[in-house]
């Protein structure tokens, strides 16, 4: 029986393909693989990355990624042996200048947007508060499909452990933009605060004292001015909040979850797959990476017998100590296969691809092939 | 190495890329230090994570939690240590209980993004001076730190130098100073880097290696490289299988485990050698890794087995445990 391959159904139909999956299961390696194939089979791709994976750049032929695409020379893909009928273009998420750019979009006039990028509490924001990456990985995801200018996207997704966080970052971020409490303890320096500041209470006054002595005055006053020269920039960051939700939600876009058979990233694996749901957001395939072998359906030696052979000297030793080695295989099988039985329950197999451990790491041009033949090609053989 | 001379500083901060069994690594060396006497206490950093599962569930809070005997598990989260810090310095508990509810900790993190570090380290000094602040003291012996990220590894041990050249006087410079003094003192304070021996974790593991002997001048002791492939066979008996186990012999070796009363046929010996290949490949990648790792690295390189049976539980952490003793006192 035949069965569609789900990822190159989706690269067939999908303008955006989103990777997403816990930390050290090959998210990277998987996007810029799928990204290859598509380009290989006619369509222009770009490939937007998260992690500042130097190799990838360098696997890719290209000096460095930038947070603009670079275009991969097409004589890399023939010195492979590769026919390129499309394009490949890479480029890595730059989150400052991202937010530069948008600060900028929405600012009322230069000089603002000037003002708030020049703030220490801004530059602050791009490197430390959580939730920032994400969201200008999706601004940035939104940006080049506006453009136009490509038939399919393919991002992956910061390496986050908790799959909430990157789906709610652009709520969180707004949330922390608006918050009550902040102005609240920030009145006493905002510019307009002091007639209000009266309400503030004895706590608040003691309680600023404190923080003041901690983080110092003026690091509170550039707070205070980030947030007053925000003012009446809300609306633009929650409109396009709201743009880009709906484009993640609507037909064009596909999510590819990736794990591996490890219990741990199963788990999280499934609690991404029923956040999907949740949030309304469409799943498309389940990579299922670093999947150990399974050769044969077990020898099943009992120990005594075992025990019995290995005495027997020369090559039967030899050969129970191959039975052991199988027999430790077989177990981290079983144990693959009872975890990924669990992600069976919530993730249908028809959806899934699996990547065995290859024989050859996919660091290079190409290895990265071989793992894109893997991807489009392998199905999964227990269904 | 004794291990007691392995023990020797009372904070242990274990690190590396997402992936690599960081906490693994760390309740292997809580299971050590317990075997030789000590109250350990292990701290995860700033996450939920797979600690209280390791030790059979329930949940890690920021008081600590006797986990298993001698080993006690705390959850520490710069809101929680925030909070404590307000209240032990400045007897503010109604006021931060209010405030850790909301976005709080953000904005202040955000704006003077070392402080949420500075918190977190603190607490770790208040653990390692064992000062009693309201909770009674605890008595640690060992404190191991489930730390952030490799990547993120400097900017979480730079805090307390970034924060005392901002702050020229006051507690808070003396206290970055005791934070300080307490990461840069080898008696005190060591950290162990887990790799796995991969491309991507092994340059990682490296540059961060660099990066605390050269920039941060803070003591590392040897490095962990995780999920080796240690089987039963040997890179030259793999290999050597390959002539033995030849279409010619293969009647021979059925022969032979008929005699033991195994029933083998030729699919069998197939997938033997299926998985004898599959080892010595597997092998070969990880071998050419952890030269990578020895040559580039300052500190020795313990090699951890990959557990056949990893299902994270008890046992595979006491399995963990003997081989970090064997290999210690080997060094």
């Amino acid at each position: 029986m035949s069965r569609v391959n789900p990822i190159s159904e989706i690269v067939a139909r999908k303008e955006i393909v989103v990777c997403a999956g816990a930390g050290g299961v090959g998210k990277t390696t998987t996007a810029a693989a799928l990204a290859l194939q598509a380009a290989l089979d006619g369509k222009k791709t770009a490939v937007l990355t998260i992690d500042p994976a130097k190799r990838l750049a360098s696997s890719l032929g290209l000096k460095e990624l930038t947070n603009e695409p670079s275009k991969v020379n097409k004589r890399k893909f023939t010195s492979a042996g590769l026919e390129m009928k499309g394009e490949l273009w890479a480029a890595m998420l730059d989150t400052k200048t991202t937010f530069d750019e948008v600060v900028t979009r929405y600012a009322p006039s230069p000089a603002q947007a000037q003002r708030i990028i020049e703030n220490r509490f801004y530059k602050n924001i791009s490197s430390t508060l959580s939730g920032t990456q994400e969201y200008m990985a999706m601004e940035k995801l939104y940006e080049l499909h506006a453009d136009g200018a490509y038939d399919l996207i393919v991002i992956d997704t910061p390496p986050t452990r908790n799959a909430l966080d990157f789906l709610d970052a652009p709520r969180r971020l707004t949330d922390f933009f608006e918050s009550r409490v902040l102005r609240w303890f920030l009145m006493p320096y905002m510019k307009t605060g002091g007639g209000i500041f009266k309400v503030a209470n004895v706590a608040a006054t003691t309680f600023l004292r404190v923080v003041k002595r901690i983080v110092g005055s003026d690091v509170l006053q550039d707070t205070a001015e980030f947030f007053s020269n925000l003012e009446g920039m809300y609306d633009g960051f929650k409109e396009r909040a709201r743009e880009v939700a709906h484009l993640l939600q609507s037909d064009a876009t596909s999510f590819v979850i990736v794990t591996s058979p490890a219990e741990d990233s199963v788990t999280e694996a499934m609690f991404f797959a029923a956040r999907l749901n949740e949030a309304g957001l469409p799943f498309g395939a389940l990579v299922v990476n670093r999947v150990h072998p399974k050769i044969g359906d077990g020898v099943d030696v009992r120990p005594s017998k075992l025990t019995k052979l290995e005495k027997q000297g020369g090559r039967a030793q030899f050969l129970a100590k191959l039975i052991d080695n199988e027999e430790a295989f077989m177990r981290v099988v079983r144990l693959e296969e009872k975890n990924l039985d669990a992600l069976a329950r919530k993730v249908p197999r028809h959806r899934w691809v699996r990547i065995p451990y290859l024989e050859q790491e996919a660091i290079d041009f190409g290895g990265l092939s071989l793992i894109a033949d893997q991807l489009f090609e392998a199905r999964d053989k227990i269904s | 190495m004794q291990i007691d001379e392995f023990l020797d500083p009372k904070v242990l901060i274990v690190s590396g890329k997402g992936g690599v069994g960081k906490t693994t690594v760390a309740a292997a060396l809580a299971l050590v230090a317990a075997r030789h006497g000590r109250k350990v206490c292990m701290a995860e950093v700033d996450r939920k994570g797979t600690l209280p599962k390791l030790f059979g569930g329930g949940e890690v809070n920021y008081q600590p939690r006797e986990l298993s005997p001698g080993v006690w598990g705390l959850n520490l989260n710069p809101e929680d240590a925030l909070a404590e810090y307000l209240r032990v310095q400045y007897h503010m508990s109604r006021i931060s209980r209010v405030f850790r509810s909301t976005h709080f900790v953000d904005y202040i993190t955000t704006a003077a993004p070392g402080l949420k570090d500075i918190l977190v380290l603190g607490k770790i000094w208040y653990l390692e001076q064992d000062r009693d602040h309201g909770g009674g003291a605890h008595g640690f012996d060992t404190i191991i730190v489930d730390a952030p990220a490799a990547g993120h590894m400097a900017r979480f041990l730079q805090a307390p130098q970034g924060l005392a050249d901002a702050v020229r006087v006051g507690p808070i410079r003396r206290q970055s100073e005791w934070l300080n003094e307490m990461l840069t003192d080898p008696k005190r304070s060591r950290v162990h880097l887990v790799a796995l021996a991969e491309e991507m974790p092994v340059t990682e593991t490296l540059e961060t290696s660099t990066a605390l002997d050269k920039d941060l001048g803070i003591p590392q002791g040897p490095l962990f490289a995780n999920g080796i492939y240690t089987g039963l066979l040997t890179d030259e008996e793999a290999g050597d299988f390959e002539t033995i186990a030849s279409d010619d012999n293969i009647d021979e070796l059925c022969a032979e485990a008929k005699v033991a009363n195994i029933n083998l046929d030729a699919e069998d010996l197939e997938a033997l050698l299926g998985y004898a290949r599959f080892l010595k490949a597997r092998r070969d990648i990880q071998s050419r890794h952890l030269r990578k790792l020895r040559r580039g690295s300052s500190q020795p390189v313990i090699e951890l087995p990959f557990l056949f049976s990893a299902g994270l539980a008890l046992p595979d952490i006491e399995t963990l445990a003997d081989v970090v003793e064997e290999q210690v006192e080997k060094l």
